[in-house]
């Protein structure tokens, strides 16, 4: 009777599959990753396929889902920020589906994974590191050094810098790792006792779970939507040297 | 749809943002110091105890950077 409220984020290989000593077997992240996946693909290409002028329903939700990325990047890189549209609606739209599919009741959430999130928040920091170096040159290391520090303060600067920067993938990872991992622990504790409660004062952490479940999908959306902003915050900086400190210099 | 220009949920995201980067560059500091500690100059605790600082430095200098960027209402 009594479980770990952790069980459920337990994986089990359901096809072991080992190529060359690496591990690439099939379990139940990896199954619910293709059905996100499939059904985003699905979902877009049908909402794409109409084009009417008039839009249907599907067709409505995808062009309010379009601008609402188009803004985003708008907002935070500028016009030049478009060009990583592709990049940007894809990691929005997968992580915003991977959050809202993991609200049904035995599925997984496969962000709840640090690995997920930590690959995708990597690759991006590495992107903009790359897209840095490659604008701006050796010139990009300027960032260490924020504009109007006195000379003498510069020596402390340059590790508090550093360590801030390294800290950017990692917060961006951890962040929606701990919040879908600690949302679904809570559901899973405050179900627990209202089924361990019974009916004299189990109602009282069953309507927890009620209330917090429509906390939680408004969770997946702000996860999702920060995940995306702070992308477009990261890259848009390795465009504008120094953009970072807003319009204060 | 979150609405892109929602007051509440652009309040919102700035303040889940700013908990995680205060804690991610401690943590950063903390375990470069330690990785300084154990493995390159055999100085413990000094490395930590100079990394703690300044993670917890860097940390601040981040939520007060992604404070600067709040938008004006």
């Amino acid at each position: 009777m009594e479980e770990s409220p952790l069980h459920p984020f337990e994986l089990h290989d359901w096809i072991p599959i080992s190529l060359g000593g690496l591990d690439i077997s099939i379990n139940k992240a990896v199954v619910m990753m293709w059905v996100v996946v499939s059904l985003v693909t699905v979902l877009m290409v049908m909402a794409g396929s109409a084009r009417k002028l008039v839009p249907g329903k599907l067709q409505s939700l995808a062009e309010m889902m379009v601008d609402f990325i188009r803004s985003m990047i708008m907002d935070t890189m500028g016009k030049e920020g478009m060009r990583f549209f592709p990049l940007i609606a894809t990691l929005f739209l997968f992580i915003l589906f991977c959050n809202l599919i993991g609200m049904i009741p035995g599925s997984y959430t496969v962000t709840s994974q640090i690995i997920v999130t930590a690959v995708f928040s990597f690759l991006v920091y590495g992107l903009s590191l790359v897209m840095g170096f490659l604008l701006h040159g050796v010139k990009y290391l300027g960032v260490l050094v924020p504009p109007g520090t006195p000379g003498w303060l510069v020596p402390l600067m340059i590790p508090i810098e550093i360590m801030s920067q390294v800290a950017r993938p990692i917060s961006l990872a951890v962040r929606l790792f701990a919040n879908m991992t600690a949302g679904h622990v809570l559901l899973g504790v405050l179900f627990g006792m209202a089924i361990s409660g019974g009916l004299l004062i189990g109602w009282l952490p069953f309507a927890f779970t009620i209330a917090i479940n429509g906390l939680e999908v408004g969770i997946a959306f702000i996860q999702a939507y920060i995940f995306t902003m702070l992308t477009c915050v990261y890259l848009g900086d390795a465009f504008h040297l120094h953009g970072d400190d807003g319009h204060a210099h | 749809m979150p609405p892109s220009q929602d007051p509440l949920y652009a309040g919102l995201g700035q303040a889940v943002r700013i908990g995680t980067d205060l804690v991610a560059a401690l943590i950063v500091g903390g375990g470069l110091g330690w990785v300084c500690d154990t493995y390159l100059f055999d100085s413990t605790p000094w490395g930590m105890v100079g990394g703690l600082v300044l993670g917890v430095v860097a940390g601040i200098r981040n939520a007060y950077r992604s404070a600067q960027r709040w938008p004006k209402t």
